[in-house]
């Protein structure tokens, strides 16, 4: 073909060009260490890349929000540690009171001990997070959870709980609101309830009581009433004759699927009221004990309510300590959930990133040898533009 | 004697003049557009003599022009192709470029926007965090627009292009007018006037890098000039024009027209081709389904985000209101509707909505619906009235005035809505994180029943906010506020006032269940979590793609179309190179052959003046031999 002075320029020049544009593509790739630059480079990899990182964005997000709900479970769980120390407390100085040796005065001084307890479990109730928000008022973060007005006590806040992403599709509570932790306490042994009348003119102390049958159980209101020293009889609400039997002091009474030790001896009229267990707040509980101990021990019908009043008020706390348990169970498994949705978002991570890097970075070994190849190719083409160019038949005219 | 002198001084005259084409060859070696000239030799013929003829010397018969017209037409084809596709390149690059930039992409402050709604969710009551996240909807606003924006002014430079491509080839076409005249005055002189021939064509090449071209070379050498789908541009020494006019729907959206004989007509833009074509294909193809695509995810956030939040309560006790503002679809009629007919509309159905463009026809009884874009029919339900609005793809048209058959109105359902999506709330106590209602069991109770949390079913019900009593008049019935008696199943959903929750497990006679306005709950983030939940949930095509895919999908169509455009440039730089080389083969000087040429005409001179000098000799010698 006949080859122009003009075309052989031309062609020279536009290899020349397209190699220097090559070549700045690799420089480009080599110095931001990318594979595609733009997502015309690879529009399938440059979409899915924005979809990885959105991915990745997100699981940083969550561990972000782990953190943060695993920290407020702690601050939670090392109060509701202090709450369930002073119900220990509080249990000791009610067995402590309930021994017959003692006298008016130290019942009294120990009484005062549990109320200062009281006020200790008040002011854990009423506790501030960091942020100065109520730990224990559910969402009503402004709203003082615990106010008392003599011996009732009343919640404020609301029974709501917030919960935390910390995975996809996820969520976990990073509290519990004061009216699960404080006031849905069981009553007595957390089934039924047994109150000895207040006209009760006999010494009988009642036991612990349990449920033997649940299947049985009715959850009515049943009372055992005593004929006289041996014999009683338990009726339900519309008096009709449940159970009777004779009775010697320290006997178990068994009716309706529960049972009942009753020590001490009760006289003839002397009534026990049963009942569902309804719910009570640990706070009630433990100023219930106080105020029982603060009362006079004349004769043993004192005694034995005094007894009865303290041994209720134990099965409370008992209650408060088993829902606290609870609580603090509920926490640790929240916390050891939090642990692994962690563990399973970093390597949901790890994995994200080493599919964006698979996608998106260099490899350099392959740019360099490319890189190297083409600045040869081009150093090539320059020397022989060079030489062709100057070839020409004028130079020898 | 004499005749060897007229013989060699016609050996000399056409030597000088091979010269001179050969000087002119080398002056313009590197002339865009010259083809060389060739000057072609022939004997003259002599007279007759006794035993013969003898010739009397030789003459340039004619100056020939190395061109080959088939070629020339290949090279004017694959520069319209290649002008076409590199106007396409360029801005479709910039686009690309653009969209997936971390600094001016989306994807960056939509995560910021969703982490900052998450960071908030953990910590609803803070004023901080909530102020923080007013910060990233205003940035995340801000972004959009910033983004719209900068479309919009690449729609303005395509425009501007358009205008300057339209004076461009207008200009080319009255200097190929001009030239055709210069040709046809040459005409019956017999010679081809080589340099006009050269301009006339080096003209008719920047054209058809403009616009596609045909050519058809009439009788007296003049060249008719064709453009697109066969408008004729130049007839002889006559001109036509293009013009630049707003379209019918947008004033401010060039489009081009010619001026012909019919007066000003829109022209047939699809064939158009050259460099003009690319504008117009750019901005048909890339620009319009971006600025919708993007408008369609602004619409999507909004209203998604605006959904949610109106279901959640603020610090206040309020309801929240819309956090983001985006414009309805615009609606703009035809300059040439003879009635007087308007529309509103508004988007009815996220997972519908396109984004697309569409024409409202009106035939003087009835409506229908059309995508702009392909033309393609779209079923349209109702009447247009404000009750019972014309709906189709996901909009609500409500019509209204006068329209005469034959109206068109044009409806943007997205083209705009991210240039306008603003972050409208300032005060960050407005921010609506909590339920609004909430549940909770008497403390009192004895049974062993709990409540769960409430959802909300229908936001608008008047007593929403109303304190509602669920109170259990025996284990297996209630009544609700004291009122009627209920039969209470284990677990299922209980709606009272718009809010639904489930009492779970055994209640006892008595037991008390209170759903209530879930006032002072600062410490809720039930329906912050949802709202953050929003990034991660299916809204558009029926419900199948997010708001981040749905960007996802612009940015990987931008990015394969300005892909496919970019390897169809380079196959086409292929073909154009070949082209070039085939006309610069034939066409262009090559100054060794030029040098070549001189040394031998230099010589060949030479010789002929040698034969003069023997014409002098033999003169000398028949003087000498006479002088006797």
């Amino acid at each position: 073909m006949r080859v122009s002075t003009q075309g052989a320029y031309l062609s020279g020049l536009t290899m020349m060009q397209r190699l220097q544009t090559a070549l700045d593509f690799t420089q480009r790739q080599i110095s931001s260490g990318r594979r595609v630059l733009t997502p015309s480079d690879d529009p399938i990899a440059a979409s899915r890349a924005l979809e990885i990182r959105e991915s990745i964005g997100r699981l940083e997000q969550f561990d972000r929000n782990s953190n943060i709900a695993t920290n407020r479970l702690a601050q939670e769980e090392s109060s509701l540690n202090s709450v369930n120390n002073v119900l220990q407390r509080v249990r000791e100085l009610a067995l402590q009171a309930n021994n017959g040796s003692q006298s008016d005065e130290t019942r009294k001084l120990i009484a005062v001990e549990i109320r200062e307890q009281l006020d200790q479990l008040v002011q854990l109730a009423n506790q501030k997070d960091g942020n100065g928000s109520y730990l224990f008022s559910g969402n009503l973060e402004d709203t003082l959870p615990v106010t008392r007005a003599g011996s009732s006590f009343v919640y404020n806040g609301d029974q709501g709980q917030r919960y935390i992403q910390i995975g996809e599709g996820r969520q976990v509570p990073d509290g519990d609101p004061g009216s699960a932790v404080f006031f849905t306490n069981r009553q007595g042994n957390g089934t039924f309830v047994a109150v000895p009348s207040p006209v009760n003119t006999g010494s009988g102390v009642l036991g612990a009581g349990s449920l033997v049958d649940p299947a049985v159980w009715d959850q009515g209101r049943y009372s055992v009433r005593f004929l006289d020293q041996d014999n009683y009889q338990v009726r339900n609400s519309a008096s009709v004759l449940v159970a009777s039997g004779a009775f010697e002091p320290g006997d178990t009474i068994a009716f309706q699927g529960i049972e009942i030790s009753i020590d001490g001896q009760p006289e003839g009229g002397d009534q026990f009221n049963f009942a569902a267990s309804g719910l009570q707040s640990v706070f009630e509980s433990v100023d219930q004990i106080a105020t029982a101990l603060e009362q006079n021990v004349g004769d043993d019908v004192a005694r034995a309510e005094l007894n009865n009043q303290v041994n209720f008020g134990l099965l409370n706390v008992d209650q408060a300590i088993g829902n606290i348990l609870d609580v603090r169970t509920q926490i640790g498994s929240r916390l050891s959930a939090i642990e692994e949705q962690v563990d399973s978002n970093g390597s949901f991570a790890l994995s994200y990133q080493e599919t964006l890097a698979s996608i998106e970075d260099l490899d350099y070994a392959e740019a360099l040898s490319r890189l190297s190849l083409e600045a040869t190719t081009l150093e090539a083409a320059q020397q022989s533009f060079i030489r062709t160019q100057s070839l020409s038949l004028f130079n020898y005219l | 004697m004499a005749g060897l002198l007229n013989t060699s001084l016609t050996g000399m005259l056409a030597f000088q003049k091979a010269l001179d084409i050969t000087g002119h060859n080398i002056a313009n070696a590197n002339t865009p557009g010259y083809s060389r000239q060739v000057a072609n030799f022939t004997a003259r013929p002599g007279t007759g003599s006794g035993n013969g003829y003898i010739g009397a010397g030789t003459q340039i018969a004619s100056i020939e022009r190395m061109y080959d017209a088939m070629q020339t037409e290949q090279l004017r084809t694959s520069t319209t192709g290649y002008s076409r596709l590199n106007t396409l390149s360029n801005l479709s690059g910039r686009v690309d470029i653009l969209l997936a930039d971390a600094d001016t992409g989306l994807n960056s402050s939509l995560q910021s926007y969703f982490n900052s709604m998450q960071d908030l969710a953990n910590d609803p009551s803070s004023i901080p965090t909530r102020q923080a996240l007013l910060g990233e909807a205003d940035g995340l606003a801000s972004r959009f627009q910033a983004l719209d924006g900068r479309l919009s002014e690449l729609e303005a430079e395509v425009n501007n292009r358009i205008e300057l491509s339209v004076n461009d080839i207008n200009r080319l076409a009255s200097s190929i007018a001009d030239v055709n005249q210069k040709i046809a005055l040459t005409n019956g002189s017999g010679a081809q006037p080589n340099d006009l021939l050269d301009e006339r064509d080096s003209l008719v090449m920047q054209l058809s890098a403009q616009v596609s071209v045909a050519t058809t070379l009439q009788d007296d050498g003049t060249m008719n000039v064709f453009i697109g789908s066969g408008q004729s541009l130049v007839l002889g020494a006559d001109a036509r024009q293009l013009g630049v006019a707003g379209s019918e729907f947008d004033r401010t959206r060039m489009t081009v027209t010619y001026l012909g004989a019919a007066g000003n007509t829109p022209i047939d833009t699809s064939s158009t081709g050259g460099n003009l074509g690319g504008l117009l294909e750019y901005r048909s193809r890339i620009l319009d389904p971006t600025r919708q695509s993007l408008g369609q995810t602004a619409i999507a956030f909004a209203a998604s985000i605006n959904e949610q939040h109106s279901v959640g309560m603020d610090l206040r006790g309020n309801l929240g209101g819309d956090l983001f503002s985006v414009s309805p679809p615009t609606i703009l009629t035809s300059s040439n509707n003879l009635g007087s007919g308007t529309a509103a509309a508004s988007i009815s159905d996220l997972g519908e909505l396109t984004g697309a463009d569409y024409v409202l026809d009106f035939d003087g009884s009835n409506y229908s619906l059309s995508r702009a874009d392909t033309g393609a029919n779209i079923a349209l339900s109702g009447s247009g009235t404000a009750l019972d609005p014309l709906v189709g793809d996901g909009i609500s048209i409500v019509v209204g005035g006068v329209p005469a058959a034959g109206d068109q109105m044009l409806i943007r359902s997205a083209h705009d809505a991210a240039g306008s999506i603003r972050s409208i709330v300032t005060d960050p106590q407005s921010i609506a994180l909590a339920a609004p209602t909430r549940s909770s069991a008497s403390l009192g109770n004895t049974g062993n029943a709990n409540v769960s949390a409430a959802i909300i079913t229908d936001p608008a019900d008047p007593g929403l906010l109303t304190s509602s009593l669920i109170e259990f008049t025996s284990p297996t019935t209630y009544s609700i506020n004291g009122a009627g008696t209920f039969t209470f199943t284990d677990g299922a959903p209980i709606v009272v006032n718009g809010s639904s929750f489930t009492i779970n497990g055994a209640p006892a006679v008595g037991d008390r269940f209170t759903v209530e306005a879930n006032f002072g709950a600062s410490g809720d983030n039930a329906n912050g979590l949802l709202m953050a939940d929003i990034q991660s949930v299916g809204v558009l095509d029926g419900g199948a793609i997010s708001i981040n895919e749905n960007y996802g999908r612009l940015v990987s169509n931008v990015g394969s179309t300005t892909h496919q455009i970019q390897s169809n440039l380079d196959a086409q730089g292929v073909v154009l190179q070949n082209a070039e080389d085939a006309v610069l083969s034939t066409s262009a000087v090559n100054l060794d052959e030029e040098a070549a040429n001189l040394i031998r005409f230099q010589q060949a001179y030479q010789a002929v003046a040698q034969v003069v000098s023997v014409a002098s000799t033999l003169f000398d010698s028949l003087l000498n031999a006479t002088r006797r």
